[in-house]
């Protein structure tokens, strides 16, 4: 039954190598128009610094995602690692919290795209509602993203394709955008002596709390890294491909990321962000202090903010949808999301399901003090929680898993001798699991909605997967058994990676040889 | 807001060009892949590789120091084992273990001597010495037994200058060893 369910067929298409680094900028590039502000307002004058360390996380995240996704280039991503490398139930718990994560990446950057069209429409952000208990409850906003979402749930549905075209028209513009802001920023309006200013007056008054709080907010700029693996599952030639764009994605993100928040901190008052409008469009606002072209490119980088941000919305609702196929193929959830509209052949259940519970989130959040903040801190608890798994997956495929070729290893590896061939233990992704499971214990101990919300997510999800795997007649805490060689060697051949192949064939060849010998070792000198 | 005054710093300057040179310099690292490598080529390139255990016959002559020689550079990068092998041939009229001393002793001058051109590349070195009724057949059974993936033969050029064969035993090895074989000659000055 599992051998029938996993056999692929994959359609590699030819996307090019700036359609596959485009892929995932549409991505991952919209979260510092999510994050700039939101992290100035937790951190203070210290936003560089915690973008800086919660960059160095995920640049180690972001190496490990690399080394994973070229070497299993299939649909999934996290999940799928998660599968590979620690069996069924983990690969659950890892997919729960991709799918929570997609949903709220729904929610949260339709939720700015709104934010940022109401520099155009600022009633929509003014218009407030006491709903009983809940005072000053963001109507406007909140109705607008509902809209939105229902919006985005019905393209989809209808199946209208996000022409590849446009999602790289709209990165270029997008980088060329920020790029003018920064290097211009820095030009002519960055003042060194507004940041020391204030650095120094929140050194003076730290809130170690406040900032840690900031710092794990900050990874929310860099979450979309399972757009690697997606765009790996279908780029011909994954293997050399991938670490490429993957690595430059990963570093120019970072660039973006902390480049864009020293600016800010020599360039605007960080008590601007303490008013919720203005975290909802903080690049514009840094882009505003532009001389010269102030006016207007604070008006394109909105525009643009709201375009980039609906396709990074919209990518929530269709990749949930991949991570539920993949999740039903390996039976974790019903057949039932499996199944594609008669009429529009999209997977018109898990959009809808998964559209609701974004949808959901909106409400839920709006009702909090802040949704923003709210429904950040849950998308930061998912990312970590994925992200530490991931981790863990990778560092313990390097032992279980060693033949499978990598085309890129995260490097500093310490070579020990292993199965018929070497196994590399990766120092750096200890490093690595090390700080993403530091994140993952700021965010629970820091944010109080993702504390409680985030694991009962999980909770739910582990118990619908009982119930499922129970009238499966499948086990819980037991992985089935899959032929993960044949697997590889058909996503290989899929993947037109002919050398890969080679080699893989050529180390499993030795690894059999290896415990052949070992049943009759023969190594005679004199006969 | 319509945009602040203009306000400019050496280190402003700097960080912008250092943040253009960064952003330049990874996105055109990342437009500029290696080309792609087809089935066949994959195969050739990676099959040699993929010698792991290479057999020489030796029999302490320049021509099979020669062939040693080349096996080992063959193998040096996968770090390969080298079964130096010497068939000592005995007559039929003779039991298979009956003592040969003189052979024996050539034998192992001949594999000494190897083992310290194989040491020289520091690679693994595994000596054999085989009785059997013919050179040929005594290869192939060590073939067999050390699951070799291939056999590399020093050829003596004067035999094939004298106009003779190849040699039945390498024929034998030829036909039947079932891995890749190289025979190696150099002509003679």
């Amino acid at each position: 039954m599992a051998e029938e369910r996993t056999a692929i067929a994959e359609l590699r298409r030819d996307v090019t190598v700036w359609g596959s680094y485009m892929w995932g900028f549409a991505d991952v590039g919209a979260d510092t128009f999510v994050a700039l502000g939101l992290v100035f307002a937790f951190s203070e004058g210290a936003a560089p610094l915690a973008f800086l360390l919660a960059g160095t996380v995920y640049i180690l995240v972001g190496l490990a995602y690399t080394e994973l996704a070229s070497a299993y280039p299939v649909a999934g991503g996290g999940q799928y690692f998660a599968l590979r490398g620690l069996g069924d139930f983990w690969s659950l718990v890892a997919g729960s919290a991709l799918v929570l994560d997609y949903t709220l990446c729904t929610a949260l950057f339709a939720y700015f795209a709104v934010t940022y069209f109401s520099h155009f429409v600022p009633a929509l952000a003014e218009a407030t509602l006491a709903l009983g208990p809940f005072e000053h409850v963001r109507i406007g906003l909140a109705l607008m993203t509902l809209l939105l979402i229902v919006f985005l749930a019905w393209l989809n549905v209808r199946g209208m394709r996000q022409a590849s075209l446009l999602n790289e028209l709209i990165g270029v513009l997008i980088i060329l955008m920020e790029s003018l802001i920064i290097s211009m920023g820095f030009v002519f309006a960055w003042k060194p002596e507004l940041l020391m200013a204030q650095w120094s007056e929140t050194f003076a008054n730290f809130h170690p709390r406040q900032f840690l709080y900031g710092a794990s907010l900050a990874i929310i700029s860099f979450v979309g890294l399972e757009s690697i693996s997606q765009a790996a599952q279908e780029t011909r030639r994954p293997a050399t491909i991938v670490p490429r764009t993957s690595i430059a994605l990963v570093f120019t993100v970072f660039l973006f990321a902390v480049s864009l928040s020293v600016l800010t901190l020599g360039t605007v008052r960080w008590e601007v962000f303490l008013d919720e409008h203005n975290v909802g469009r903080s690049v514009a606002i840094v882009a505003g202090h532009l001389p010269w072209i102030g006016r207007v490119a604070e008006d394109v980088t909105a525009a643009l903010a709201v375009l980039v941000l609906m396709l990074s919305s919209n990518s929530g609702v269709m990749s949930v949808s991949r991570v539920a196929f993949s999740m039903s193929r390996y039976d974790f959830i019903s057949s039932w999301f499996e199944r594609v509209h008669p009429q529009y052949r999209t997977p018109a259940r898990t959009i809808v399901v998964f559209s609701t519970i974004a949808a959901l989130q909106v409400v839920l959040a709006s009702l909090t003090e802040s949704a923003i903040d709210t429904l950040a801190n849950m998308y930061a608890f998912g990312a970590t929680l994925g992200y530490t798994l991931v981790m863990i997956s990778l560092i313990r495929l390097r032992f279980t898993d060693p033949y499978t070729p990598r085309p890129y290893r995260v490097p500093f590896n310490i070579p020990i001798r292993g199965e018929g061939t070497t196994v590399y233990v990766p120092v750096l992704g200890i490093v690595g699991l090390v700080g993403i499971t530091a994140v993952l214990v700021i965010v629970l101990f820091t944010h109080e909605i993702a504390a409680v919300a985030g694991p009962l997510w999980v909770l739910l999800s582990v118990l619908y997967y009982a119930w499922h795997r129970r009238r499966r007649g499948l086990p819980i805490f037991r992985s089935v058994r899959r032929p993960w060689e044949r697997e590889q060697m058909a996503v290989l051949e899929a993947a037109e990676e002919y050398d890969l192949l080679e080699q893989y064939r050529i180390v499993l060849a030795e690894r059999d040889r290896w415990r052949k010998r070992l049943s009759h070792d023969a190594d005679t000198v004199v006969e | 807001m319509s945009g602040g005054e203009a306000h400019i710093s050496v280190v402003g300057v700097t960080l912008a060009a250092i943040f253009l040179a960064s952003l330049g310099g990874m996105l055109w690292w990342m437009l500029h892949p290696p080309a792609p490598i087809g089935p066949a080529v994959a195969r050739a390139y990676r099959g040699v590789s993929a010698l792991k255990r290479i057999l020489v016959p030796v029999k302490g002559t320049g021509y099979s120091d020669r062939a040693v020689e080349l096996a080992c550079r063959l193998g040096q990068e996968q770090q390969a084992e080298l079964i130096l092998t010497y068939v000592i041939e005995v007559p039929l009229s003779l039991p298979l273990n009956t003592p040969l001393d003189q052979e024996e002793r050539r034998a192992r001058e001949a594999l000494e001597r190897a083992v310290e051109l194989v040491k020289l590349h520091n690679l693994r070195p595994i000596p054999v010495v085989r009785r059997d009724r013919d050179v040929g057949r005594g290869i192939v059974s060590v073939v067999t037994d050390y699951d070799v993936d291939l056999v590399v033969i020093g050829l003596n050029p004067r035999r094939v200058a004298a106009g003779d064969s190849i040699g039945r035993g390498i024929e034998t090895v030829l036909r039947r060893a079932g891995v890749e074989v190289i025979i190696d000659m150099v002509p003679e000055e």
